[in-house]
């Protein structure tokens, strides 16, 4: 029944999430979250005869592997060095304030109250903190027609720092669970030398596949095919699938040149039905009491990401000289969370060393995420306002290096 | 029909740049050419090295037009280059003696309408459009 039950959350998740965009101005996520509570496995789900979300977990890592492959693809070494210290740095503060904030107050949480899991819970959590939601970011710009040394920091930071949240979540699965460091170290060496190896031979031969490939349809197999099989080698032979696939785009679009778009367009269009899968599967985890009970754990871890990447952000950006008008508004515009988070959280569940913490981790992603998702519009639009960026572009001029 | 034998009864000369233009000049050199679809690019020495279709240029420059962005346009958009730093390196082009059918699906499914004919040497002899395909086809 569980094929059923994918193809009643798809359709009707696009049913939910498009009437709730158009009818109540909400963002499409929060209809297909509340669409998946209402197939959760004890409600609708129970009645479909689905018990568990156990199943999921293997799409999960897949439609995960799509996106860290998109990621790992989205930039080559060029464009990263023109987009500038203001970016990188402001991106690199925004990461550590979020991650440093959730991980700092969510350990000491940790060690000092009953009922809440200790270190690992904090450092993963932390981890998932560190990512952003690119499109609802770039919907905002688009709405309020922004242009401005703002705004284009802003599009460089989404696009870069769900790659470094990735590798920090890559980094924290490879060493959570180690006995000891020392014990750890060969293990994690490895997961992470022949997640690179690997994925990068995977993305040469790959592209030299896709060359000879003229038909789209072809390329997709391709492409997808080398997830698929990455992520099979990755759980068979114990290294880290995410960083394999970050690192098959990265070399794919590194060896595929600069016009890429053959190997990453197809693959690209699969991102909506990636993100409604993790938002579904999000709301079929979902539980109304863990909800109740954690609510304030749920506050807090928001406004710990949020002020720590406000801050990191705002240090990063004034260390490397920008403009006030950057570094008073650049963490503003980065709080909306979505579909990495919430694919990072879900595939913690169902796996043993997580068994005490996976579930109010992706509640708490979740819940978040509905708040980012409103809140977070409201400061992105402040934030632009603010350092004077709305309403610049009309239409009419060309968008290159504005 | 031979590429060069369609060439002789319609000389179309293709629109072309160098790799070191930017963006805007190649967008600006179709734009002076309203029938033409693709801008191929040439080496110092005049040899055909790359392309870009009218689509991917307009997708580029009118970026701040579209309400979503992957994340590969989105650094796109903001990190600006070169054609050279766009073009497509592997362009599918046609000898003069080879038959416009056995090439024709290839180009389709590349979005490429200004199939260029260049010779051994591999300087561009002119481009086949598909809108001239198209009108003879319909005249037959």
């Amino acid at each position: 029944m569980e094929i059923l039950l994918i193809g009643i959350l798809l359709l009707a998740g696009l049913v939910f999430g498009t009437l709730g965009s158009r009818y109540f101005g909400v963002p499409r996520v929060v209809g297909y979250i509340l669409l998946g509570m209402l197939f959760a496995p004890d409600l609708l789900g129970g009645a479909l005869g689905v018990d568990t979300t156990d199943w999921t977990r293997p799409m999960v890592s897949v439609a995960l592997g799509i996106i860290a492959y998109l990621v790992g693809g989205s930039a080559t070494i060029g464009q990263i060095r023109r987009l500038g210290w203001t970016i990188a740095a402001a991106t690199v503060g925004k990461v550590a304030g979020a991650f440093l904030a959730v991980f700092m107050v969510f350990g000491l949480l940790g060690a000092a109250v009953p009922g809440i899991p200790g270190w690992t819970f904090a450092v993963v959590l932390a981890a998932i903190a560190t990512t952003t939601a690119p499109a609802a970011i770039v919907a905002i710009i688009h709405q309020y027609r922004a242009a401005g040394p703002l705004t284009t920091a802003l599009l460089g930071m989404v696009a870069l720092d769900d790659a470094l949240g990735l590798v920090i979540f890559s980094l924290v699965l490879a060493l959570v669970g180690a006995a000891g460091l020392s014990e750890a170290l060969p293990g994690v060496v490895w997961e992470i030398a022949a997640a690179l190896a690997i994925g990068g031979i995977a993305g040469w031969v790959v592209e030299r596949l896709v060359r000879r490939l003229h038909e789209h349809e072809l390329r997709l197999v391709a492409l997808i095919g080398g997830i698929i099989l990455l992520t099979g080698l990755a759980e068979a032979w114990h290294f880290s699938e995410l960083l394999a696939a970050m690192a098959f785009g990265f070399a794919a679009r590194f060896f595929g040149g600069a016009h890429s778009e053959r190997l990453f367009e197809p693959v690209e269009q699969l991102e909506e039905l990636v993100f409604v899968l993790f938002f579904t599967f999000a709301g079929l985890h979902f539980d109304l009491g863990v909800v109740v009970e954690y609510a304030w754990l749920i506050l807090l871890y928001f406004l710990l990401r949020a002020g720590g990447q406000v801050l990191g952000s705002m240090v990063g950006a004034r260390l490397a000289k920008a403009p006030p008008e950057i570094t008073r508004n650049v963490g503003l515009g980065m709080l909306p969370q979505g579909g990495v988070a919430i694919g990072m959280a879900l595939l913690l569940a169902g796996q043993e060393r997580f068994a005490q913490s996976a579930e109010l981790i992706v509640n708490i992603v979740t819940a978040s995420t509905l708040l980012t998702e409103s809140i977070g519009a409201v400061a992105a639009r402040y934030g632009l306002r603010r350092a004077g960026e709305t309403d610049r572009t009309l239409g009419g001029g060309v968008d290159e290096g504005r | 029909m031979k590429a060069g034998n369609w060439l002789e009864g319609h000389p179309r000369r293709g629109v072309t740049v160098a790799a070191t233009d930017s963006l805007s000049a190649a967008a600006q050199a179709l734009l002076d050419e309203p029938e033409s679809r693709d801008v191929y690019v040439l080496d110092e020495a005049g040899r055909v090295c790359g392309h870009l279709g009218f689509r991917r240029l307009a997708g580029i420059l009118l970026a701040h037009l579209r309400p979503s962005h992957s994340r590969r346009q989105l650094i796109e958009r903001i990190t600006p280059g070169t054609v050279g730093e766009y073009m497509d390196e592997r362009v599918l082009c046609v000898r003069p003696e080879e038959r416009i059918s056995d090439v024709f699906h290839q180009h389709m499914e590349r979005r490429v309408e200004d199939i260029a004919v260049i010779d051994d040497d591999r300087r561009l002899l002119g481009v086949i459009r598909v809108r001239d395909l198209l009108r003879a086809a319909l005249a037959e």
